[in-house]
C-alpha cells in the first residue's frame, strides 16, 4: 500500500547499513548508545538514533566511533571488523 | 539503497498525556501484533490514571477484528473505570467497528473523513487538546522514549501481562505462568496468571531461592520435573506442595546477555512439561526478554546506573590514553583516538584494552609490554609494527567482556 506520506528519504547507503550492523549485532539502539558513549562518542542518544535514520550526517570521527562499537561487539560474537570505517576511505 | 523513514505500515503509537485524557493516536496496521499492543497501552493509561482514553486511527492502513474485540473489552474496562473510550476513525472504520464488535455500546465514536486502509493526505483539523509537541513513539520498537510521557514500567507491565496469557494459553502442561523482574535490586513479579502464581514466587523472594530466583540470577533454565524427587530449594520446595504445584520450569529474560528477570511457568501434575513445552517456553522467554529489551533501559535501572558508571570508567581511560597519545606523538585529539582505534582494530582487542596498555606504559606497570624501553613516543610505531591487517584476523574470539 502506497502512502503519500513526506518522511526523510535516505539515498545514502552508508547509514542503512550501520543501522543493518546494528541489527545484525543484536544490539538495540540504546545499547549501541551506550557502547558508543563508552568509546569516548559525544554525541546524544537521540542523535546516534539520526545518524541511524540518516536524519543527521555524523562527522567521519564520530561515524568511526559508532563503526568501532559495532565492530567491537562483533568480535565478541565470534566475527571481525565488517563495519567500515570512515577514515579508511570505504565508507558508502 | 534507498530505505525511507520511518518504514512504511508500521504500527506505532503516539501517545499524550497532557489534556483531561489519554490520548492514542494510531498509525500503520491494527493487527495481531498491534492489537495486543494497544489494548496493552489502554490498561496503562488507566494505570496511570487516565480513565478516558481516545484511541485516533485516522492515520491506520488497516483494521481487523481483533481490533475491534480489543477496543470493545477495553471500552468495558474504561467504563467500569469511571472513565470511557473514544474513537476517532473514518466512517468507514467505525462501520468496521460498530459490525465486529459486541461490546460497542461502550464506544463512542468521532467520525472523520478519511478512507480505510489509506491514509488521506489531508487530515481532518485536530480539535483543542490535539498532539501537538509530544514526542512520536514506536511501540515495543521504543518504548524507551516512551518514558518522555507517563508510560514507563506500566506499559512493559501491560505487554508482560500478554505474553504471561499468551504463555498460559500456548504451553500444555502449564496451570500458571508468571514473569518476575528485577526493578530497583529487588525481584518481584510484574504480571502473573493467578494469586496462586503470585504466592509461588513471593515464597521463591522470601526465601531467597527456588527456580525463579535462580533463572533470574544465574541467567539459565531451571526445571523442576517433579517436587518429589527435588532436593535444591529445601526452603521453597515445601510450600510449593502446599500451593499443589508439582513441576516448575524457569527460563531467564536477558537484556544484553544479562539475566534480569524470569519468565515462570508452573503445573500441578509432575512431569507436565513436554520437550515441546519447554521449546515454548523459551519462545515465550525471548519473548518476554524482547520487550523488557525494547522497553530500553526503564526497567533496569539498577543496571543502567551499574553500565553507565562502567561506560563512564571506560570513557575515562580511553580519554588518558588519547592524551598520552597526543603528546607522545604529537597529534590532534582525533587522529590520536584514530590511532588507539586503530591498535584495537588491528590486534582485534577491545580498545579499552588497548587504552589500558598505553596507560599502565605511563606508570611502569604495563602487563603487556608495548612499548620499545626508553621511548615514549615510540610506543605506539612499536605497536603498530605488530598489527595484523584487519582483514588477516579471521574469525576470531577475544577475551574482552
Amino acid at each position: 500500500m502506497q502512502r503519500d506520506r513526506s518522511g526523510p528519504t535516505v539515498v545514502d547507503p552508508a547509514y542503512d547499513a550501520l543501522d543493518t550492523f546494528r541489527r545484525s549485532a543484536g544490539l538495540t539502539r540504546e545499547e549501541l548508545w551506550l557502547r558508543y558513549f563508552e568509546l569516548g562518542g559525544m554525541s546524544t542518544a537521540l542523535e546516534l538514533e539520526a545518524f541511524l535514520y540518516g536524519a543527521l550526517v555524523p562527522t567521519d570521527h564520530d561515524h568511526d566511533v559508532v563503526a568501532h562499537a559495532l565492530n567491537e561487539r562483533f568480535v565478541e560474537l565470534g566475527g571481525n571488523h565488517p563495519v567500515p570505517y570512515a577514515a579508511d576511505g570505504d565508507r558508502g | 539503497m534507498t530505505v525511507e523513514n520511518p518504514p512504511r505500515s508500521r504500527f506505532g503509537v503516539t501517545a499524550d498525556f497532557t489534556g483531561g485524557q489519554a490520548v492514542l493516536a494510531v498509525r500503520g496496521a491494527v493487527d495481531a501484533f498491534g492489537a495486543p499492543v494497544l489494548g496493552a497501552l489502554i490498561d496503562a493509561s488507566v494505570a496511570r490514571g487516565y480513565p478516558s482514553v481516545l484511541v485516533d486511527l485516522a492515520e491506520v492502513d488497516g483494521v481487523d477484528e481483533l481490533a475491534t474485540s480489543v477496543l470493545a473489552r477495553a471500552a468495558r474496562r474504561l467504563a467500569v473505570a469511571d472513565g470511557g473510550l473514544t474513537v476517532r476513525a473514518s466512517p468507514d472504520v467505525v462501520g468496521l467497528i460498530r459490525s465486529a464488535a459486541g461490546l460497542v455500546r461502550w464506544i463512542r465514536f468521532e467520525p472523520t473523513h478519511g478512507r480505510p486502509g489509506f491514509v488521506a493526505t489531508e487530515q481532518p483539523a485536530r480539535g483543542p487538546g490535539s498532539r501537538a509537541g509530544v514526542a512520536q513513539s514506536n511501540v515495543v520498537d521504543d518504548l524507551l522514549r516512551m518514558r518522555a510521557v507517563p508510560f514507563d514500567d506500566d506499559a512493559v507491565d501491560g505487554v508482560l501481562r500478554l505474553v504471561v496469557a499468551l504463555a498460559r494459553a500456548a504451553v500444555g502442561g502449564a496451570d500458571g505462568v508468571s514473569v518476575s523482574l528485577r526493578r530497583r535490586g529487588q525481584l518481584s513479579t510484574v504480571a502473573a496468571s493467578d494469586r496462586t502464581i503470585q504466592e509461588m514466587d513471593k515464597a521463591q523472594y522470601g526465601t531467597g531461592e527456588g527456580p525463579c530466583v535462580d533463572a533470574s540470577r544465574r541467567g539459565r533454565s531451571f526445571l523442576v520435573g517433579s517436587l518429589d524427587d527435588e532436593t535444591r530449594w529445601p526452603a521453597f520446595i515445601p510450600r510449593a506442595r502446599q500451593l499443589g504445584i508439582n513441576a516448575i520450569l524457569s527460563t531467564p529474560l536477558l537484556v544484553a546477555d544479562r539475566p534480569v528477570g524470569a519468565l515462570n511457568i508452573y503445573s500441578r501434575t509432575a512431569e507436565a512439561f513436554t520437550p515441546k513445552d519447554r521449546a515454548l517456553a523459551s519462545v515465550f522467554g525471548a519473548e518476554a526478554s524482547t520487550v523488557v529489551t525494547d522497553a530500553g533501559l526503564a526497567v533496569t535501572g539498577d543496571q543502567l546506573a551499574d553500565r553507565l558508571g562502567a561506560a563512564l570508567r571506560t570513557r575515562q581511560v580511553i580519554a588518558q590514553a588519547q592524551g598520552v597519545v597526543m603528546e607522545w606523538e604529537q597529534l590532534s585529539a582525533e587522529a590520536a583516538y584514530d590511532l588507539l582505534r586503530d591498535f584495537s582494530r588491528g590486534s582485534g582487542r577491545p580498545l579499552l584494552e588497548r587504552a589500558e596498555d598505553v596507560v599502565a606504559s605511563t606508570q611502569g606497570s604495563r602487563s603487556d609490554p608495548v612499548a620499545v624501553p626508553g621511548s615514549a613516543p615510540r610506543i605506539v610505531e612499536s605497536d603498530r609494527g605488530r598489527e595484523q591487517p584487519a582483514d588477516a584476523t579471521g574469525s576470531q574470539r577475544t577475551d574482552c567482556g
